[in-house]
């Protein structure tokens, strides 16, 4: 459809330049004959000035005897004497050049900047196709319009929330595990997700809010993984490694042997029984020590900006050597912009982009993530 | 659809370089069928420019957000106005709407423009070529609206809310139409160059050109200038921001071309300095749009962020206003000057008001890129305000405005300055009146108040002379008088018309900087307040959804003299939640000619209301005036003088013998 549209629209355009130099020279008036008209109009003009009292009958005078030595200057020097056929030739090449032109270049330019074959896709029509042949984002935009109508449907949130989890959207998901908790009630696995996401929304630490959700659902749920996972996180966190490990040997006592849960734990066991093997049992797995903590809450503002200052410097090598790592890019150019350093952030997003790749979903996820920091591709 | 908008702009770029070359070669070389090919070409370049247009419209229309510049700058929520407004509420839109308006103009040359000299009408179809050309490359390669998005997002990041406007729809057209009706002007003065003479005919196309820009660009200043003013919640109507600048000087420019334009057309005089103003002017709406849409004047650094196009800018300017000053530098040596005059006389009154023009168009030049010079070469930030263009273009315009009532009663060739002041006697005692009444009446009143508002009357009583005495007051009886009246050219109508709209600005300008009163103040709800002899009681506040906004409505109500209510007004602040920012939407209550404007701030702590009002008197005559202008051109532009009487064509050409010269 797009091709025949495009083919009539160029065959317009060519005949556009091609009928008039196909059609038959309408011949012209003299030069000179359009400045006699003009000086003629001038005369009778000056004539109804004067017929209405506008000009004194000698400024009248005066002003015909200029404008007819105009007339006589024009008519002198009639100079209209240029040949037409001396240079036919040359006219009809650049003539079929021109209706060449027309085809050659709008296509050729097309090819390179056109997308032939994106149709146009009209709001309407992409939430009005069948559920089976939509996109994640449609369904989401779908269900979002249907609890914005209907905010009391708390099995919707209970839907949509798990989704925005998958996602990175981490607030509205948070926001939807307590909408669904609040229309359906607490159940274990709500305040889990709850507290999943203000974890991850607070990139991975576990707050108190989220301890507070974990705990929760073990109290409806004693046996609950990801509740238990996270608070056995919470203890390494805080530099509690050896009571970390006690958790998560219990959890693996207890966790039926196809849970999903067991690879993780076992994982993060074995971590943390490495890094208790390596450095004692007070040194925290993530983030400054407290040590490093106690020094900068001694130091000076600009020392204490100049630590941070480090820190992100060390997140960034790394991000250098294994870029392929979405949080870490999340966590530098949040970093960045909490720096307050505008263009770091955006160069680092940019960087973390190539590395992720524009169209991939972790690279699609983190340009989300920047956008509502206020950052975009295409700046 | 998209992609049809996409192709169709492709191919109006293909005839737009066509429409550069093939004519202007037809007319170099005497070669009529290349010549022809200028008319169809433009229409149907514009025809592809309007399907582009109206595709990318529709993909607002339809919140298409594959279209990335759809999504950049829409809401699916947005009302529908604001939807199709906000194809031209952004950099690439705009520009798409630029070339639009450029192509009409140029099929309309090329419609109307059959009873022009052959060659002339080639070789201004072909500059306007030459514009198309590189702005439609400028759009394909730097700045592309139907650049796609895979996939599709499913919401847009929403137009900017100060934009969400009926200003919107109004004041860019209008201003497009302004600028780009000089394009015209420009053409036809490089024509002119490229052809080695200037025709009469010129003279007569010039003006209905300049005169149809300039009554678009006057529209849309005043427009931009009252949008300013009720959506900044300021209460400000003119801020010599430079992109208010951006627009001002080919206003001036195109004001001293619409003048020196008469003169040529009526004495052949100033003929090579019209063809200068007329590229100046055209060169000053490039600027202005360029300046604008590249970020150069919020800061320089907007080069830095996107430097193909900044520098693409750079080249296109480079191109049009230097190439055509070289080609005037070249070739008006060449051209026959007019005729002599005395100084004075209407002529003379004409280049004095052109010398006035100019320079104040220079000083807002010098004044708007004095600062980014500054910055450029120093790294310096300074900033250029009100004060240094108060004073400079000021003191210019005093003398100048004090001219205007004299120069239609001059008479052309020889003028008799003591006459032309002893008809004015009239107007000068009114004005005089104005000024002791002002003195004695008003409070508060400064002599330069009271001076100005007999400026604005001097205008106003002085155009009004003018007309009066053209037809025949003293002379004859009121019944010739009359008839004389309605007979009067329309162009004397018209002239008439503008002065007095200059006058009525005047007036408006000097009422509400000099007797404006303003009150800062917390209220709570059914606290009262008076300013300026109204009395206004606070409601409090009251929240409202609008579509894609939330908004707090603080209601105001007007107290009569007994108590009762007498009018409403409402003010409030809004919120959009796609971009995360608020606006304030100002309440506003005509009364007459004058306004109380209310504007709310913040809430404190304890529930009351940070309230700033305003009693502006006078201040709609601002806007007014420029309406009134706006008429006065539209009625001067029907004056029949103004269309070239066409040569019959002869039925069959004389065969040019071959090879004579």
């Amino acid at each position: 459809m797009f091709w025949i549209v495009a083919a009539l629209l160029t065959l317009g355009a060519s005949l556009a330049v091609l009928l008039p130099l196909a059609g038959r020279s309408k011949g012209d008036s003299a030069g000179n004959e359009h400045d006699l008209e003009v000086y003629r109009d001038q005369l009778s003009e000056l004539d109804r000035d004067m017929a209405r009292g506008l000009i004194a009958p000698s400024d009248a005078e005066q002003a015909r005897a200029e404008i007819a030595r105009r007339i006589i200057r024009a008519g002198s020097s009639d100079d209209r004497s240029v040949s037409g056929l001396r240079f036919a030739a040359s006219g009809r090449i650049l003539g079929g050049m021109a209706v060449l032109a027309i085809p050659l270049i709008s296509w050729g330019l097309y090819a390179v900047i056109g997308s032939p074959d994106l149709p146009s896709q009209p709001l309407r029509e992409r939430l009005a196709q069948s559920p089976a042949d939509s996109s994640v984002d449609e369904l989401i935009a779908r269900a979002e319009g249907h609890l914005a109508a209907n905010p009391q449907d708390g099995r919707g949130w209970d839907v949509l929330a798990p989704v925005y989890l998958r996602l990175g959207r981490f607030d509205e998901a948070a926001t939807a595990y307590r909408n669904a908790i609040r229309l359906e009630g607490s159940t274990a696995a709500r305040e889990a997700g709850l507290g999943e996401a203000i974890t991850d929304a607070g990139e991975g630490i576990v707050s108190s809010d989220a301890q507070r959700a974990f705990e929760r659902a073990l109290k409806l749920e004693p046996m609950q993984p990801k509740a238990s996972f996270y608070l056995a996180t919470a203890l390494v966190q805080d530099g509690k490694m050896t009571e970390a490990a006690k958790a998560w040997e219990a959890m693996l006592a207890l966790l039926p042997g196809d849970s999903p849960w067991r690879g993780p734990t076992e994982q993060a066991l074995a971590e943390t029984r490495k890094r208790l093997a390596e450095v004692g049992p007070q040194k925290p797995s993530v983030g400054p020590t407290q040590t490093e903590i106690d020094a900068a809450a001694s130091m000076s503002q600009t020392d204490r900006n100049a630590m941070i200052e480090t820190m992100v410097a060390g997140l960034d090598e790394k991000l250098r050597e294994n870029p392929n790592d979405p949080e870490g890019w999340m966590r530098l150019v949040r970093s960045y912009l909490v720096l307050g350093k505008k263009d770091d952030a955006r160069a680092a997003f940019n960087r973390g982009l190539a590395a992720l790749g524009a169209s991939s979903e972790d690279g699609r996820k983190f340009a989300g993530f920047a956008a509502t920091l206020g950052l975009s591709a295409t700046e | 659809m998209v992609e049809t908008g996409h192709f169709a702009l492709v191919l109006a770029f293909a005839l737009a370089l066509v429409q550069s070359l093939v004519p202007l070669f037809g007319a170099r070389t005497g070669n009529e069928r290349l010549m022809a090919v200028g008319g169809p070409v433009a229409v149907t370049g514009f025809a592809l420019t309007a399907l582009s247009f109206a595709a990318l419209t529709m993909a607002y229309v339809q919140s298409d957000f594959s279209v990335a510049n759809v999504w950049e700058n829409s809401h699916s929520l947005k009302p529908m106005l604001f939807k199709i407004t906000g194809t031209w509420g952004n950099h690439e839109g705009s520009m798409l709407l630029w070339v639009l308006i450029l192509t009409f103009f140029g099929a309309l040359v090329a419609v109307f423009g059959t009873n022009l000299p052959n060659t002339l009408r080639a070789n201004v179809l072909a500059v306007q070529g030459w514009i198309g050309a590189a702005f439609f490359l400028f759009i394909l390669a730097t700045s592309n609206p139907f650049a796609r998005l895979v996939p599709a997002p499913i919401e847009g990041r929403d137009l900017n809310p100060i934009l969400q406007d009926i200003g919107l729809a109004i004041h860019p057209p209008l201003l497009y139409l302004g600028y780009v009706g000089f394009s015209v002007c420009f053409s036809f003065a490089v024509a002119a160059l490229i052809e080695g003479k200037i025709d009469a005919a010129w003279a007569r196309w010039v003006r209905p050109w300049t005169l149809a820009a300039w009554l678009f660009l006057t529209g849309g200043i005043a427009m931009g200038s009252y949008w300013a003013y009720y959506e900044l919640g300021w209460g400000g109507f003119w801020f010599w921001d430079p992109v208010e600048n951006a627009s001002f000087m080919p206003w001036l420019a195109g004001t001293a071309l619409l003048h020196s334009a008469i003169v040529m057309e009526k004495r052949s005089a100033l003929k090579i300095w019209t063809l200068l103003l007329a590229i100046l002017t055209f060169s000053l709406s490039l600027l202005g749009t360029f300046l604008v849409r590249s970020g150069v004047l919020t800061s320089v650094h907007a080069f830095a962020t996107d430097p193909s196009r900044g520098v693409f800018i750079l080249c296109i300017l480079m191109l049009f206003i230097g190439g055509s000053l070289a080609l005037f530098a070249l070739r008006a040596g060449s051209l026959t000057t007019g005729g002599m005059f005395q100084p004075v006389s209407r002529e003379g009154a004409l280049v004095l008001n052109n010398l006035f023009l100019t320079t104040a168009a220079a000083t807002v030049l010098i004044g708007t890129l004095y600062p980014l010079v500054i910055e450029a070469i120093t790294g310096d930030k300074i900033s250029v305000g009100a004060p240094f263009f108060n004073l400079t273009f000021g003191s210019l315009m005093v003398p100048l405005l004090m001219l205007v009532p004299f120069g239609p009663l001059l008479a052309w060739k020889r003028g008799d300055i003591f006459g032309a002041a002893q008809r004015l006697m009239f107007a000068f005692g009114g004005a005089l009146l104005a000024v002791l009444v002002t003195m004695l009446a008003v409070e508060g009143e400064t002599v330069f108040a009271a001076l100005g508002i007999g400026l604005a009357f001097w205008l106003i009583l002085g155009a009004l002379t003018d007309i009066v005495l053209k037809s025949g007051f003293g002379n004859v009886s009121a019944r010739v008088m009359l008839s004389r009246f309605v007979g009067l050219p329309r162009s004397v109508f018209g002239t008439t018309l503008a002065h007095l709209g200059v006058g009525l600005s005047v007036l408006g300008i000097v009422g509400v900087v000099s007797f404006e009163t303003e009150k800062i103040l917390t209220m709570r709800a059914g606290e009262t307040v008076e300013l300026s002899g109204h009395t206004v009681r606070f409601e409090g506040l009251h929240p409202f959804q609008g579509p894609n906004y939330t908004e707090d409505q603080g209601r105001f109500v007007l107290l009569g003299a007994s108590g009762n209510s007498t009018g409403e007004i409402i003010s409030a602040k809004r919120f959009y939640p796609a971009r995360r920012m608020p606006t304030t939407e100002a309440g506003i209550k005509t009364m007459g000619f004058s306004q109380l404007y209310i504007s709310l701030g913040d809430e404190t702590t304890d529930g009351a209301v940070v309230v700033r009002m305003w009693w502006k008197p006078m201040v709609t005559l601002i806007w007014l005036g420029g309406l009134v202008m706006m008429i006065a051109g539209a009625i001067s532009l029907t004056d029949r003088r103004l269309r070239v009487g066409a040569p019959a064509r002869r039925a069959k050409p004389a065969r040019p013998s071959p090879a004579t010269s």
